[in-house]
């Protein structure tokens, strides 16, 4: 059950929409057709699942796809049943190209309903921010084994506020590719050596790691999560998401150093299909190196990681006009993972701090500068039911948009397909927000006034 | 463009590659042409390790049990005949399609292994735990658990090996007989295990983990 919801982060990171020609409105009302499609079917799976929960048998209770491809409940790959924090044998799961098992329907889908109520909400942001239940998010997943070598996921999200109309305020709902991973995959094995090896393509760095230390894993992951406020995040956490093709090769040699090293292009041309619906295309200079080393230990109920990371992308800074330069990105992470696996309980821990440098052609279009990222989480399930986390982020840059906080969720999980939560993000810092109940836009928001309560229910089949 | 297209044509080399697959290192549990030692390497060893001694006590070690048990509790586990959570959760799936003869090249496999021991515990808990595998708890009607799994905890037949298995399992299975009426099988231990306290359990889990020699 290896399903990446898609977050706020790489919602935030999606470039805004560019004005298209009349002659694509033609494109867009079939898209949204499709996008309304999805949405029915989406609500209409939320609306069946406890009829199907009823009639499953207890054996089938291991869905959704990966689940029915092993036979194994979900608690075999996630610490505790939850998403995302991989188990090991979740990890060698995803490392052996999602082929354990046998080839079954590969379908799933998955729908969020939630509840956001900031502390000072803006009216003209409507019911993303004043407490209404809405229907937030479905995603239909393509997955599953495909050779006994090849196998993969692609997931395709709508999103039901992914746009507002600056004349009438309405939210209009659109569809995008979302993450996606197609891996080859062989395990050699037997009593004198142990070698994962494989080549990934994917459109989201990070995307393709095991480990939840990863940006892309690890951090407010439940579509329409509070996030992490006005802070500048890297690169290396998010930036890239549905923009780039990535081709890697990786290894995991002893269960104990994993390496990889993946090359990102412009998810366009052959690619596009990674990086369709996701609004303007970013364009990066040739083939942006990523490069990942993590060391891994198991002991007893316990199993420990610590890793680096390296991004270097440039970016051109007009995608309709090369000529006028790029900016240069470097990320530099490191990254530890915790986990104590022993029935019925699980905890998890990881924390990630990034360092990137900016340099630009042209400063007045992206300035020159660094920034600074920490993120923790620790979560802790009993029984693969009940469970809590916290989560801790601290950004700063020398641009000048800088965020602090933390964010408690306590969750429920009554069947493994259903998710109740409630989070409460504190800012202690979050910097240059508008107060909107100063018409004149002139005054600052405390940070506190981004406190944020957010409740989902989350289902999947 | 140029690249684009080499690396297409890379990524669909890869993938028929991935359809000429050897069956030696198949992964794939509806193939009964994948013998059971491939599974074992393949699939198995993610959690009971590739010699069988298992890393989490979340999984039991099978290294050197008794080729018939493991005959018996993976047919079990196929005909959903033991649904203890972590049976069901784990192996129901995953033994579903498990043909006879995998089954036996898995027992084959496993039974082959080396069992190591495990860390040693708590002496005091040992010596209790000692007490009770060699000579049982007559005042409470608790047997020798000598007496089926033998002398030094090595299994017989259909009565697994529990010498140097995890505490942490022993315990947990300790109590599905005791409390739960989910491995019918192990109709005997339940009333073995009738009125083992926790303390008696704890004790004679730490003795097996380690279990010292003579």
């Amino acid at each position: 059950m290896d399903m990446k919801p898609r977050s706020l982060l790489s919602l935030r990171a999606t470039p805004p929409a560019i004005n298209i020609a009349a002659g694509v409105s033609i494109l867009r009302t079939i898209r949204k057709e499709i996008a309304r499609k999805l949405a029915a079917g989406a609500l209409a799976a939320i609306a069946l699942a406890p009829l199907l929960l009823a009639l499953a048998p207890i054996d089938a209770r291991a869905l959704p796809v990966f689940a029915r491809q092993t036979g194994q409940n979900c608690v075999a790959c996630h610490a505790g049943g939850q998403f995302p924090e991989l188990t090991p044998y979740g990890r060698m799961f995803k490392l052996t190209g999602y082929t354990i098992g046998e080839r079954t329907l590969p379908l799933s889908m998955m729908g969020v309903i939630t509840a956001t109520k900031q502390k000072v909400n803006d009216p003209a942001l409507g019911k993303t921010q004043d407490g209404s239940l809405v229907f937030n998010t479905g995603s239909v997943f393509l997955a599953g084994k495909i050779t006994d070598n090849v196998g993969g996921f692609a997931q395709i999200t709508y999103n039901n506020y992914d746009s507002q109309d600056p004349n009438t305020g309405a939210w209009a709902g659109h569809s995008g590719s979302d993450n996606l991973d197609l891996r080859y995959a062989d395990h050699l094995i037997d009593a004198n050596r142990d070698l994962v090896y494989g080549f990934t393509l994917h459109n989201n760095p990070g995307m393709q790691d095991v480990f939840n230390s990863a940006p892309a894993w690890g951090y407010a992951v439940v579509p329409g999560s509070t996030g992490v406020g006005a802070g500048m995040t890297p690169q290396l956490d998010g930036g890239l998401g549905q923009q780039v093709a990535g081709i890697g090769a990786y290894a995991y040699w002893n269960k104990m150093v994993y390496a990889e090293l993946t090359g990102y292009r412009t998810g366009n041309g052959l690619f596009s299909f990674m990086t369709q619906g996701n609004g303007g295309q970013n364009y990066y200079k040739g083939t942006n190196p990523y490069a990942r080393l993590a060391l891994t230990k198991e002991w007893g109920p316990h199993n420990i990681m610590v890793g680096m990371t390296h991004l270097d992308v440039h970016q051109y800074l007009d995608p309709t006009d090369f000529t006028l330069g790029t900016s240069h990105y470097r990320d530099n992470a490191i990254d530890a993972q915790y986990q104590y696996l022993l029935d019925p309980y699980t905890v998890t821990a990881m924390a990630t701090r990034i360092h990137e440098t900016i340099a630009s052609d042209d400063p007045a279009t992206v300035a020159p500068g660094t920034v600074n990222s920490l993120r923790a989480k620790a979560s802790f399930t009993y029984q693969a039911k009940y469970g809590a986390s916290v989560s801790y982020f601290n950004l700063t840059n020398t641009l000048g948009q800088e965020s602090k906080g933390w964010t408690p969720e306590v969750f429920w999980t009554p069947v493994q397909y259903i998710r109740l939560g409630l989070q409460y993000t504190m800012f202690n810092k979050n910097d240059n927000m508008i107060d909107p109940r100063d018409p004149s836009g002139a005054t600052i928001l405390d940070a506190k006034g981004s406190n944020t309560l957010f409740f989902y229910i989350w289902g999947a089949y | 463009m140029k690249t684009a297209t080499i690396t297409v044509v890379l990524a669909l080399a890869a993938v028929a590659a991935g359809c000429t697959t050897s069956p030696e290192r198949s992964r794939n549990l509806a193939d009964p042409n994948v013998t059971g030692k491939t599974l074992a390497q393949q699939v198995c060893s993610n959690c009971h390790g590739i010699d069988g001694n298992s890393v989490s006590p979340n999984f039991p070690k099978l290294a050197e049990q008794p080729d018939e048990y493991i005959v018996d509790q993976l047919t079990r586990f196929r005909n959903h005949r033991r649904a203890d959570p972590e049976g069901f959760e784990y192996m129901w799936g995953i033994s579903r399609h498990l043909t006879d003869d995998q089954i036996k090249g898995l027992a084959a496999y496993f039974s082959t292994q080396k069992s190591r021991p495990l860390a040693p515990g708590n002496p005091k808990q040992i010596a209790e735990g000692r007490t009770i595998f060699d000579t049982g708890l007559p005042a409470q009607g608790v047997p020798p658990c000598s007496t089926c799994h033998g002398d030094h905890g090595q299994g017989n037949g259909q009565f697994p090996r529990v010498a140097y298995q995890h505490s942490d399992y022993v315990i947990k299975q300790l109590t599905v007989f005791q409390r739960t009426d989910q491995r019918p099988d192990g109709v005997a231990m339940k009333a073995i295990t009738h009125s083992l306290s926790d303390k008696n359990m704890e004790a004679v889990a730490a003795y097996l983990q380690q279990m010292p020699s003579k």
